[in-house]
């Protein structure tokens, strides 16, 4: 988001349905049920909706959702490319329309089965449908080879990362225990209540060596959840509103969604270091971070991407870990509802979700009085802030 | 098209089929009944500049190594079709 965007949009409501492995009704449905759920959090109505923004893979459509909830007039809608990776885009797109008028109240919402429906874990061999723009077009040249996964696209890069930095599975280990720490006092997560230690990650089985066990896997998860963007000025008028303070999408030539196999090097998310030198080149420093929400639908990610948005040096975020600091108490405090790995996997929104609750001090793994909070999603991400 | 000069151009060239691992990944979850597990997944840095996706064969799966040189072979699969994969090349 350019500059003079910034701050002038703020995410006013919240909602989700519960976080499940079965949950019996249609994805419309879930995404209808967080939305209102989102808006009741607002102070507001569906009748003052006029804007929605998705991801390209959500299966929800438009018009269903609309004649749902019963929406008088849509002026404004949009969905940002593919999946997780372009989850915090929703954000930049709902500010954008909001600060450029072309919509009052813009509804950004995932709703995924993606436990009892359409397992992204599961060995499939037939194409995902391209034409549904789900970013799996360059899958035609991996699954002939068995690659057929995400765990098996992200661990031939992870891999890599783990060779030009002397990273071990241990280390991964390391940043997985935090996140089952927060999951387990999260009653909102999978997890909850059933922490780890390092040698149960060590002992868990192999999914892709040498870099990814079952439990640097996120949870497969049915539910949805709902984010309420409105204008700052209009923002005053609602309960608890959180400024959008920067967003940014970067997606960069030849960087493919998840199978991004063919940049050069592999070992650095080089989308996620452009999308901090935008996010961060707008007067907010890495050092007014006060919680972070980093996408781990795997747990190398989210050291790549420690390294890659600058809070710490490349091939330094182990150490960052086992220092501590993604620990309540620590330097940056990191997905404290217990990330993608530990709450459960609505496909990267639900961290924003978490964000907002920091910032509002209603998390149930509360941090001391957090006023601003990054979240990021490889190549998209957002700041917020708590108004003044 | 080709990004550099938009071109839609093309010719079949044919490579030398040599290459290093670029990186792996050693697939044991989940299982699909058209491989045979562990599947070996290698990314390979072709002589020529192309990386591509593909398996290494004829190697245990703790051998694999990053750098190591591979040669192409071209190995039967579904529906009478053929796709390339990767053996252990010597030094050269």
């Amino acid at each position: 988001m350019s500059v003079s965007l910034g701050g002038s949009a703020a995410i006013v409501g919240i909602g989700q349905t519960e976080f499940s492995k079965a949950a019996g009704r249609s994805e419309t449905q879930l995404a209808g049920e967080a939305i209102v759920a989102a808006l009741s959090d607002a102070g507001l109505t569906t009748d003052d909706v006029d804007g929605f923004v998705s991801y390209t893979i959500d299966p929800v459509e438009e018009t269903e959702l609309v004649r749902a909830l019963g929406t008088p007039e849509v002026r404004w809608s949009s969905r940002v490319p593919y999946g997780g990776g372009g989850s915090q885009g929703v954000l930049l797109h709902a500010a954008a329309a909001v600060a450029g008028g072309a919509a009052r109240v813009v509804v950004a919402y995932r709703a995924i089965k993606a436990r009892s429906g359409s397992r992204f874990g599961r060995a499939q061999v037939s194409p995902r449908p391209t034409s549904a723009h789900s970013g799996s077009t360059a899958s035609q040249w991996c699954s002939p080879f068995g690659v057929l996964t995400p765990a098996s696209w992200m661990a031939l890069n992870a891999t890599r990362y783990m060779h030009t930095y002397g990273v071990t599975s241990a280390d991964f280990g390391r940043a997985v225990v935090q996140l089952r720490d927060y999951a387990a006092t999260n009653p909102n997560a999978h997890f909850y209540g059933t922490r780890i230690t390092l040698d149960d990650h060590q002992s868990s089985r192999w999914i892709a060596e040498p870099a990814i066990r079952l439990f640097d896997c996120c949870q497969e998860t049915d539910g949805a959840v709902a984010l309420v963007v409105t204008t700052a000025d209009r923002a005053r008028d609602t309960p608890a509103p959180v400024i959008v303070a920067a967003a940014a999408t970067a997606g960069l030539f030849e960087e493919e969604i998840a199978s991004n196999h063919y940049r050069p090097n592999l070992e650095v998310m080089e989308g996620s270091v452009a999308l901090a030198a935008q996010l961060f080149g707008s007067g907010i420093a890495r050092s007014d971070i006060d919680v972070a929400m980093i996408y781990d639908a795997f747990s190398p990610i989210l050291l790549m991407q420690l390294e890659a948005l600058g809070f710490c040096g490349f091939g330094e975020a182990k150490d960052f870990i086992a220092d501590g600091n993604l620990a309540p108490g620590g330097g940056l405090p990191c997905n404290t509802n217990g990330g993608l790995i530990g709450e459960g996997y609505i496909h990267g929104l639900n961290l924003t979700v978490e964000a907002v609750r920091q910032l509002r001090g209603v998390a149930v793994n509360q941090l001391d009085d957090p006023s601003t909070a990054l979240v990021t999603a490889s190549r998209t991400g957002v700041i917020l802030q708590r108004p003044l | 098209m080709c990004p550099e000069c938009h071109s839609v151009e093309h010719e079949v060239v044919e490579l030398a089929g040599t290459g290093t691992v670029y990186s792996y990944a050693i697939l044991h979850h989940p299982q699909h009944p058209a491989f045979s597990y562990p599947v070996v997944a290698v990314l390979v840095d072709l002589d020529e500049g192309i990386r591509v996706v593909s398996n290494l064969v004829g190697v245990e799966p703790p051998e694999v190594r990053i750098g190591a040189p591979v040669r192409v072979m071209f190995q039967a699969t579904a529906d009478g079709l053929t796709v390339p994969v990767f053996e252990p090349a010597g030094p050269t």
